[in-house]
């Protein structure tokens, strides 16, 4: 458990000495410790969500469980995108929706990959008895 | 700042509520409290999609998200049998949990460095940073309550910008019900089926 939660601490470190280091006469009060939710509190709560997801989908044995670790890793994607369209909105590109586009387009594509790999998982279980990864090793070298 | 007021509170809250349901999704021993605590990750960033004024983005995230897939992954997780996991005896990581956790690293750093080399704030000039949001509310003519043109605006994008990937979409979700009734077919319903093509 540590092991997952450690790089997630680091990226954390990292992000709060840059904005510490950053001139702040320019930005504004920055700060790790700065509640005030920029874009990039967006994008670093998205990059967090994506290396829980990473680390799941590597990690975890249950093949179920990869594939609600990829839809973790979808929705960091998600919240990307449409953090990144408010920000075009707020600049003043108000009729920017592209964003949302393509977060609608992710969700198709997700549903759909979530039929055929629970289809999968079903008609492998049928076959092999089993959902762990590392017990599906037929075309294993 | 693309929040302000009392939505900053909204914000650090969903944002926590994400982190350590995902957290637990990764790291829950049995399958279906790992879908519990996707689908409140789901609800959690949907509420990040309202605080971003994408309104529609939230509903088809509330309604595909929590409604289809994560209904679709219970009933998976009703089909198979993963007693086994709930067992303290079962692994629950596979052996190359060690290289997960130095790609997890090496992915943290990489992002890191990306977010410090190209933070949106800084490459603004100073008159270009917005200060007050531009309010996309109307107010609504037949009542008080103001009213969001975001599943319009959204719609039009959706149709003029996107309307070949639509279609495309629309070829994907086929092959996807195609591919899932094929693949969950019972070795006997594939030999009826292949029975019946032999005789016409």
């Amino acid at each position: 458990m540590i092991s997952l939660v450690a790089p997630a601490l680091a990226l954390l470190w990292q992000v709060g000495q840059q904005t510490q280091a950053a001139p702040t006469a320019s930005t504004g009060a920055q700060g790790l410790f700065d509640l005030a939710p920029t874009t990039t509190k967006f994008l670093i709560l998205s990059s967090l969500l994506f290396i829980i997801g990473v680390g799941g989908v590597l990690a975890r044995r249950n093949i179920i469980v990869i594939f609600m670790s990829i839809e973790l890793i979808l929705n960091a994607a998600n919240i990307n995108f449409i953090a990144f369209t408010r920000h075009w909105q707020m600049i003043g590109k108000i009729s920017e929706h592209t964003g949302e586009l393509f977060t609608i387009f992710i969700i198709t594509v997700a549903a759909a990959e979530a039929a055929i790999g629970l289809g999968i998982v079903v008609s492998l279980y049928r076959n092999r008895e089993t959902v762990a990864v590392d017990e599906i090793d037929l075309l294993k070298w | 700042m693309i929040l302000q007021g009392a939505e900053v509170y909204f914000f650090w809250a969903l944002a926590l509520i994400a982190l350590m349901s995902g957290l637990f999704t990764v790291l829950a021993r049995s399958a279906v409290h790992s879908a519990i605590c996707l689908m409140m990750t789901l609800i959690a960033v949907a509420g990040l999609f309202l605080l971003m004024q994408a309104e529609f983005v939230m509903g088809v995230q509330i309604l595909v998200y929590v409604g289809g897939v994560m209904v679709l992954f219970l009933f998976v997780i009703m089909l198979v049998n993963v007693r086994e996991e709930r067992l303290d005896k079962a692994r629950l990581f596979s052996r190359q949990w060690l290289g997960a956790v130095v790609l997890a690293g090496a992915l943290a750093v990489t992002f890191s460095y990306a977010i410090r080399t190209s933070d949106p704030y800084r490459t603004l000039q100073p008159e270009q940073r917005p200060n007050t949001p531009p309010t996309t509310l109307e107010r609504n003519p037949q009542g008080a309550t103001p009213i969001s043109k975001n599943a319009q605006e959204v719609g039009m994008a959706l149709y003029q910008q996107g309307a070949l990937p639509f279609e495309i979409a629309s070829v994907l979700l086929l092959v996807a019900i195609i591919g899932s009734v094929l693949l969950a077919r019972t070795p006997r319903q594939e030999r009826l089926s292949d029975q019946e093509q032999e005789t016409p």
